[in-house]
């Protein structure tokens, strides 16, 4: 087994594929004043994860369609999801979302690329998003 | 009319030069780990060559250190404030035989930080993971 560092020295997660259901509902951000991405939800449909990004505009919501995820765990050897990637292909910037669920809060960052001759910097945002539960 | 997606597409910031390369140069030097019993990654190496910044990290293994190949790093632009400054943000991608290691490296309050997204790529069923490591400035 090839290894880069000796935590990729692991079993692989016995039978189960990954359970994607903790990354599923409907993600919010923390920061109610964000210039950036309201919320996301994450579901699943024909046996893939997807999400539904809706971005902050100055006239309300920006529905950003849907990207699927890969799904990644805490270690070569777990079947628990901690983590996700997407990508959005907007024509005149592409856009990468990594996510990391970290105590049951998702640290969300962007990779944003512009494409168009606008001469913007390619730039990155990292935000908190908490999973709307309606517990409390 | 500029297109968008979101109201930080149109942040004026984007478009002062400067701020492709804001305190990038706070990124530079070798770091070490702040985990000494670390099973990952034992050192980080940024450098620059003009207007490249290239990066090297050593990974732990079971005989001794292994050495990641080096790439190059793409800088973003941070609209975050970390510990009241801004500074851009790098990534970079490091691909082996087997495996593909997606990284995005920040300053936070003069640590650095890097998250690791690592997908295998041989039949190994290993599960693809996410790891994030903290590296303090080497004296």
């Amino acid at each position: 087994m090839e290894i880069a560092q000796l935590y990729d020295l692991a079993e692989p997660p016995v039978g189960a594929e990954l359970d994607a259901s903790a990354l599923v509902g409907e993600w919010v951000n923390s920061n109610a004043d964000t210039r950036s991405i309201a919320r996301l939800t994450i579901f699943e449909s024909d046996g893939k994860l997807l999400a539904r990004v809706f971005g902050i505009g100055p006239k309300g919501l920006i529905d950003w369609g849907e990207a699927e995820l890969e799904i990644f765990s805490s270690s070569p050897s777990s079947s628990t999801p901690s983590g996700f990637t997407g990508y959005y292909d907007f024509g005149f910037a592409e856009t990468e979302i990594k996510g990391m669920i970290m105590k049951g809060l998702l640290v969300f960052a962007q990779f944003h690329r512009f494409k168009d001759d606008s001469q913007r910097a390619d730039y990155f945002v990292r935000e908190y998003f908490s999973l709307f539960h309606g517990k409390f | 009319m500029l297109e968008f997606k979101q109201i930080s597409h149109l942040d004026s910031v984007l478009t002062n030069p400067a701020t492709r390369t804001l305190r990038a140069n706070d990124l530079l030097g070798r770091w070490l780990n702040t985990n000494r019993e670390t099973t990952g990654i034992a050192e980080c190496n940024i450098e620059r060559q003009g207007e490249r910044f290239m990066i090297s990290l050593v990974g732990v293994g079971s005989k001794g250190p292994i050495e990641w190949p080096r790439v190059e790093g793409k800088l973003l632009a941070n609209l975050d404030e970390e510990g009241g400054q801004r500074a851009v943000a790098v990534s970079a991608t490091f691909e082996f035989s087997f495996m593909k290691s997606e990284t995005y490296i920040r300053l936070n309050r003069g640590v650095l930080v890097v998250v690791f997204y690592n997908t295998f790529l041989d039949n190994s069923s290993r599960a693809n993971y996410v790891t994030r490591e903290f590296f303090s400035r080497s004296a």
